[in-house]
């Protein structure tokens, strides 16, 4: 019967408000406008100076474009670990290949990326393992390569490639991939397919979607994207150590689950999660610097904003092991 | 003479937020007497019940029984005050053993300062099962071992050896083969016997009429009037849960309509291993064929090696054009569509928009140069629900909110919007009230007349009966009798091939 879903006997107003679709998805809104205010009060105003703004925005680029990689996997309800050492390696390669030419680095950091999200998509699609065991092995065994590439000293990229760190450049490439990845997820197949898989892939594959492929292809362009953030970075640091993208995983899944998107992935999905939880995150870890807190306080004040935020956006019908 | 009275549930009511389910509905069941409660889906008879065994909170009202009102929190005080339900759903725990689960939560009598002597729990347990003749399940093995059949008399089992007052059988026979009815009808009869009594739901009226003493119509969660089996008929009871004469046509009913020779779909030596074995036959242009056997034949299957959806699948399923169909994608692009008996899980996406499940096999048909509109997807989505009368406040609306049958009338709006030519019906009215049942053998006639083709996989005699201008009979995963369209075809001709 339709009824037994609802089992509040009679809910009261607040309470049918607050478990509201339109509650959750107005959430991340409302959560990033009070973040500004009550950093804004406590830092007396300081963050929302021009110089500061800035100093925000270019720590938002290459976050966001692999938060727009790492959306898609999650729309399908999976989850991807290896952002960071993707993003590591991929750095190495556009460092080493940027004394060559500047697109071949390009180029060499996307293939990079794009091949570890291929062994990723692999290993998760024919073998069936959950994407969450299958990241977190390939996390620890692309830490190791970055690390052992170096073990001796940073890798420095060449000039050419650090003379073109300028915020219109960054700005751009964002702007770009954000435009393709929302014209891919709202027009196309491909982006219908996704959020079809995360509500109920067995529904999907017998309406003749092709999980498998889908599930694939969403790992390649987390990797692929990640690729490209390398560049990014690169351009930004001039030189790759050791804990380049450490721990840029977790960065991206609270900054993903703070805008708003449901970690079982599926129907609720906003392509506005991305931004919105990129734009919280960095105000909200800027803050937390800037009113003086030491980092291990910092690690608890977002361990229990990013809680507070999975327990109220969770799509509790949809519930299951993540993929 | 006039019964002892048993129980007496007074101004039952239930809301869920705007949904009133259960409107002050007040019943007398007298010791001794099979109650069947009936109604379309969402009626409100399994809400009463729930409540009347401790699944929901009572709303208001009261249930007074043997004299003493009940007020029952959860289950195992309902058991220990006397009612216990056998659910439509699964019932019964993976990962127990058979004998944990029917003592699940009235282990205390095999408990000794805090230690379970499981061997006594096993030899009872087993004592059990053979006095009700079940003596092929063994109480110390795991639960999982056994297919849902076997679970489900476990779960009779169980909800029946400690001889509640009040049994309350909640569709169970659906998930039941013909065999594992009998049984269940037998413990109903015993129970009536021992001037106990059996609430007992159930849509198939033909079961409700032959199996209980009085019947209980309730429509949109009102009490609308309780009737004696032995004085009305089908149609009767039809009217009653309506609320208005159903009309004579439910099924089809010409005879000797010619079938074009015309073949659309030959299926050639398929097999899956454990499943059916070496089936071959062919589908005509304009033809309802029936698949018809006992639940575990492999008919289902047989509706998932036509649609590409079998694992390990052999043999060859071909169009007419010479197109070999051997995975789903290739089944949709060539205008085969399936509906499976498995609607939630495989039939239908719950948490997602009935719209995006409409329009989701149709996406290339509906994308100019590969680009989606969004207005478009949206239009497709309402025309299609609508004209399929589905029962909706806007196609934005989630499908997980929908009743059974209006969930059967979205999947048959994708596949009507698709316009596919071979319709692979998997059980196509199963847990669907007469309303939307007339409504789908309706829509399968017009599509006959069409020209589409439609293979009905079926666990309902009678629809196979009603509805095929061919009927093959499953054994074992063999063919094991073919029969023509006929007024003189019975039952018993069908069920003879069966076991």
């Amino acid at each position: 019967m339709e009824n037994k879903r609802s089992r509040e006997a009679e809910p009261s107003k607040l309470r049918m408000f607050l478990t509201s679709d339109l509650f959750k998805g107005l959430l991340p809104f409302i959560g990033l406008i009070v973040i500004v205010v009550v950093m804004n009060i406590l830092t007396e105003g300081s963050i929302l100076k021009p110089k500061r703004i800035r100093l925000l925005l270019s720590q938002v680029y290459y976050p966001m474009i692999v938060c727009t990689g790492v959306f898609f996997v999650m729309t399908l309800g999976s989850i991807d670990f290896t952002e960071g050492s993707t993003l590591g390696v991929a750095s190495i390669v556009v460092s080493m290949l940027s004394f060559y030419s500047v697109p071949l680095a390009i180029l060499g950091g996307i293939l990079t990326g794009a091949a570890i999200g291929a062994l990723n998509g692999f290993f998760h699609v024919k073998f069936k393992l959950q994407s969450f065991i299958v990241t977190i092995c390939t996390m620890y065994l692309f830490r190791g390569v970055c690390a052992y590439m170096t073990t001796e000293t940073a890798i420095p990229a060449s000039p050419a490639i650090k003379a073109l760190d300028s915020n219109e450049l960054k700005i751009a490439i964002t702007v770009v991939v954000l435009l393709v990845a929302f014209f891919l997820f709202k027009f196309t197949r491909i982006g219908n397919n996704v959020k079809a898989v995360g509500a109920g892939e067995t529904a999907a594959r017998f309406s003749g979607v092709r999980t498998d492929r889908v599930k694939f292809l969403a790992f390649v362009a987390a990797g692929a994207l990640t690729g490209l953030a390398a560049f990014v970075n690169v351009i930004k640091v001039g030189s790759i150590t050791a804990t380049a993208g450490n721990q840029l995983e977790t960065q991206i899944l609270i900054s993903l689950v703070l805008g708003g998107l449901p970690i079982t992935g599926g129907a609720k999905v906003r392509f506005s999660n991305i931004v919105v939880g990129t734009l919280m995150y960095t105000v909200l870890n800027n803050g937390l610097v800037m009113l003086g807190f030491e980092s291990a306080m910092q690690q608890l004040i977002k361990g229990i904003i990013f809680l507070i935020f999975v327990a109220l956006t969770i799509d509790r019908k949809a519930l299951k092991v993540i993929k | 003479m006039e019964k002892k009275t048993l129980l007496v549930a007074s101004h039952i009511d239930k809301r869920f937020g705007l949904t009133h389910a259960v409107n002050d509905v007040s019943i007398t069941i007298a010791a001794g007497e099979i109650r069947a409660l009936i109604g379309e889906n969402g009626s409100g008879k399994s809400t009463f019940c729930q409540m009347l065994c401790g699944i929901y909170s009572i709303g208001g009202g009261t249930f007074t029984l043997d004299g003493n009102e009940l007020h029952i929190t959860n289950q195992v005080e309902a058991n220990n005050a006397g009612v216990a339900i056998i659910v439509q759903e699964m019932g019964t725990l993976s990962g127990l053993t058979v004998a944990e689960n029917i003592f699940l939560g009235h282990e205390d009598p095999f408990v000794h300062h805090g230690i379970k002597d499981t061997r006594a729990m096993n030899r009872e347990a087993q004592r059990l099962l053979d006095e009700y003749g079940f003596g092929r399940i063994h109480a110390a093995q795991m639960i999982d071992h056994y297919n849902f059949e076997d679970r489900k008399l476990v779960e009779i089992v169980k909800a029946t050896y400690m001889k509640p007052k009040i049994l309350i059988v909640d569709e169970t026979t659906t998930a039941l083969s013909q065999n594992g009815r009998l049984e269940l009808y037998k413990i109903m009869d015993k129970t009536r016997a021992d001037g106990r009594s059996v609430i007992f739901i159930s849509h198939d009226l033909g079961e409700v009429l032959e199996h209980s003493d009085t019947i209980t119509i309730l429509r949109d969660g009102e009490y609308i009037d309780t009737v004696k089996a032995s004085d009305v008929t089908e149609d009767d009871l039809k009217r009653l849960m309506v609320g208005r004469e159903i009309g004579s046509t439910y099924y089809r009913t010409d005879y000797g309509t010619p079938v074009s020779d015309e073949v659309v779909l030959s299926v050639e030596n398929v097999s899956v291993p454990g499943e059916i074995e070496n089936i071959s036959f062919e589908l005509h242009r304009g033809e309802i064929l029936g698949f018809g056997g006992l639940s575990e034949c492999g008919m289902h299957e047989v509706g998932k090696a036509i649609f590409g959806a079998s694992w390990d699948r052999t043999g060859r399923v071909k169009l007419s054009d010479g197109t070999e169909i051997n995975d789903i994608p290739t089944a949709i692009k060539h205008s085969i569509a399936y509906a499976s008996k498995d609607r939630d899980n495989e039939s239908i996406i719950l948490n997602e928009s009935i719209r995006n499940n409409i329009v989701l096999p149709s996406l290339d048909d509906l994308a100019n140069h590969k680009i989606l509109n969004g207005r478009k997807l949206t239009n497709f989505a309402r025309t299609h629900a609508e004209n399929m009368q589905t029962k909706m406040q806007n196609v934005h609306q989630y499908v997980s909110d929908l009743s059974g049958g209006n969930k059967q009338k979205a999947v048959l709006a994708r596949w009507m919007g698709k316009d596919s030519d071979i319709l692979v019906l998997d059980s196509p009215t199963r847990g669907i009230d007469v309303k939307v049942k007339q409504a789908i053998y309706a829509l399968m006639g017009e599509l006959r007349k069409k020209g589409k083709s439609i293979i009905m996989i079926s666990e309902e005699i009678p629809e196979l009966l009603g509805m095929s201008d061919r009927i093959l009979i499953l054994k074992d995963g063999k063919i094991n009798g073919e029969f023509l369209r006929s007024e003189q075809l019975s039952e018993e001709e069908l069920i003879a091939k069966m076991v």
